[in-house]
């Protein structure tokens, strides 16, 4: 498990309500109760304070599952 | 994240779902948060109430709002929790006001919280503007009207908009311009609002922090949510004194300390003129927050002094010091002692008659906070800043005496507690009790509410809480509607004695159940006018009043609150018989010819003693 992987499932605890959340690269919104769209922009509102950065308005929406997310995050950390 | 939200998740777990409720409502009341973390905060809090692990809180406040209120929800939850209102908060949907409050039952919430956006009053420039105003005032004036039907408060949110729009920053801000429109539709919104409901106004709530703070259009695309963290803490803690404002009435006292908080030094060591007040920056800064607080007494609010200090030193520069702005007569309570201050708070607190949740406590020294803190934890705390400068922001950061209306009476409270400190000193030296009454001079004069008094009387049932027999806090619709009403009885009872004009102190209201019977729906008496005989009097003017509308009986009721038990017996010294008792409710009734009216000292205008 990558270290941005462990911080964001620490993040979706907090968002989700629910400390018994797994988190692996495979997971999508579809695996997790309340993840609807509103839920998601409070997902990447908190997203974006924890890791430091604004996320974009064009990248709200769109990513396919979990590792897309870290991958986002690693990507704009390592900019 | 504080770490108080894992602490709080983790006592949760452990089934200690009250320690974990105590724990986020205290780093909320201190201030310790940051705005990023209320979010959480507010969920647990609401989560925990949800699953029942906490006793829900009796306060329901719905959010219904032309922006999407989710974010904000979660943050008033944990505000109203950390300034000890807590509240259950749920919301509409997105820009379905209208409909949100046509699928709402009366009783569903105590409090309805309308937040307007500016889509449609900026939306369709083909309108003219004017056309625009009026459709945006229409429906919110119906919207109020199904709030009041719903018999919940109301709290209005005024429109704003994100950008200066197309003629700029000077002429947008003229007639027809966009920001010309939000602002005159905020002012027409603010006058034509119903009395007794609260108002925030974006614009000016924004420029605390700045506008560029507040907003971010990225919010209102993603979900047509335009605020930040920081503003949505900065929107709750504005809803939340308004949420007083209709609830429980605003705090009525200030509790100051004397050295380093209302001058600087110690007047102890320096004498009374040689405390920094004036000339110096610093003295300034002192003058310029007791001109603060001075002109909040001339709007009703009590000063009290508590003083770790020898009496004579503690009064000195009030005497002496002519940089002084306030005056021992400013103050309605003085107390200075070498005791801990929570007891000399609480010894004021019955001295003036007055809740401790009726006290806002000021002192430079964060030793004398925290003990005030935990003794006594009704008792609001500021935490002031080191530099005397900030003394004043940090004392209206709390919105500690936001109020809906400002009566005469408001204005006149300081002296007439100035006058009831006379009174006290008389009643030592009156031999028994009722010379002392007889030697008031009280006169009261009943009538019956008319639209004038509506706005005190709505304010007195609003905030009254130790001698009131039921507690409803009724809106304008229902007193008027009682008023209105051929077989109902609405009396208010003004007093004056020879110290002073007490102005409205007192109301009740009555309404049938059967034709013989008259039901004492809503009686309540302003403590100033307590153990004076005033409540006799009155009931005298009830009694007849009952007797003119035809009823041949009275059905008394009293529902026990922690504020209200010197009320308990009340009925029964009149005369009722009790019908009915429960934990949660006594009535009693009582035959009108059967009645041994009861003694006064109070005496009806124009009698000569």
């Amino acid at each position: 498990m990558s270290a941005t992987l462990d911080k964001l499932t620490t993040v979706f605890h907090d968002v989700f309500e629910d400390d018994d959340i797994v988190l692996t690269r495979e997971t999508t919104a579809a695996d997790i109760a309340g993840w609807d769209s509103l839920r998601n922009v409070m997902l990447m509102r908190k997203v974006g304070r924890t890791f430091g950065f604004p996320i974009d308005t064009s990248e709200v929406t769109g990513l396919k599952n979990v590792g897309a997310l870290v991958d986002m995050i690693d990507r704009k950390k390592g900019a | 994240m504080h770490d108080a939200i894992p602490q709080a998740r983790a006592l949760r777990k452990a089934g200690d779902a009250q320690g974990a409720t105590a724990l986020l409502a205290d780093v909320v009341r201190r201030g310790s948060l940051d705005a990023l973390d209320y979010d959480s905060v507010g969920n647990l809090l609401a989560g925990m109430v949800e699953k029942g692990q906490v006793a829900a809180p009796k306060l329901r406040v719905r959010l219904i709002g032309q922006w999407t209120t989710s974010f904000l929800m979660p943050v008033l939850t944990a505000v109203t929790w950390g300034r000890r209102q807590p509240a259950v908060v749920t919301e509409g949907s997105y820009d379905q006001v209208w409909q949100d409050l046509l699928t709402m039952q009366p009783g569903d919430a105590d409090v309805i919280v309308l937040l307007a956006w500016s889509q449609r009053l900026l939306g369709d420039p083909t309108r003219a503007p004017t056309a625009r105003m009026a459709d945006e005032l229409e429906f919110w004036r119906m919207c109020w009207a199904r709030v009041a039907e719903l018999g919940a408060r109301l709290i209005m949110v005024g429109p704003d908009a994100l950008h200066d729009g197309a003629l700029g920053a000077f002429l947008g801000g003229g007639p027809g311009g966009e920001r010309g429109l939000i602002r005159a539709a905020n002012q027409a919104l603010r006058d034509a609002l119903p009395p007794g409901a609260y108002f925030v106004d974006l614009e000016s709530l924004s420029a605390g922090i700045g506008r560029k703070r507040f907003y971010e259009a990225r919010g209102w695309h993603w979900t047509h949510q335009p605020l930040t963290d920081e503003a949505l803490v900065e929107l709750a803690g504005a809803l939340q004194a308004g949420l007083r404002a209709v609830t429980t009435g605003p705090k009525k006292v200030l509790v100051l300390d004397l050295d380093n908080t209302l001058w600087g030094g110690v007047v102890g060591e320096t004498g009374p003129l040689g405390v920094a007040l004036g000339e110096t920056p610093d003295g300034e800064a002192f003058r310029a927050f007791q001109a603060w607080c001075k002109a909040l007494t001339q709007r009703g609010v009590l000063l009290a002094v508590a003083s770790k200090n020898e009496v004579d030193d503690a009064r000195g520069p009030f005497l002496q010091n002519p940089a002084m702005v306030l005056g021992l007569d400013d103050i309605a309570a003085f107390e200075a002692s070498w005791e801990p201050k929570g007891h000399t708070i609480a010894r004021m607190a019955e001295q003036l008659s007055l809740g401790l949740d009726s006290f806002v406590f000021v002192d430079d020294n964060p030793a004398e906070r925290e003990q005030v803190r935990q003794a006594l934890p009704d008792v609001e705390v500021v935490d002031i800043p080191t530099d005397c400068a900030g003394y004043i922001d940090a004392v209206e950061a709390g919105r500690w005496f936001e109020a809906v209306a400002l009566t005469a009476e408001d204005a006149a409270r300081a002296a007439q507690y100035q006058q009831e400190r006379k009174r006290r000193d008389l009643q030592t030296s009156a031999s028994t009790l009722d010379d002392y009454l007889a030697s008031l001079d009280m006169v009261g004069d009943v009538r019956a509410v008319d639209e004038a008094d509506l706005p005190r009387v709505v304010q007195l049932i609003a905030k009254t809480n130790q001698w009131n027999l039921t507690t409803r806090r009724h809106g304008p619709d229902f007193v008027g509607g009682v008023s209105r009403d051929p077989r109902g009885v609405a009396l208010t009872l003004r007093m004056a004695d020879k110290f002073g004009d007490h102005g409205l102190v007192a109301v009740v209201l009555g309404t049938p159940t059967d034709e013989h019977t008259l039901h004492l729906d809503t009686w309540l008496m302003s403590c100033r006018v307590i153990a004076r005989t005033a409540e006799g009097f009155f009931f005298r003017a009830i009694v007849e009043a009952a007797r003119a509308r035809g009823y041949r009986r009275l059905l008394g009721e009293y529902l026990p609150t922690k504020k209200n038990p010197q009320v308990a017996d009340l009925y029964d010294n009149l005369g009722f018989v009790v019908q009915e008792r429960t934990v949660e409710r006594t009535t009693w009734v009582v035959e009108l010819d059967a009645l041994a009216l009861p003694t006064t000292f109070v005496q009806p205008p124009g009698s000569n003693g």
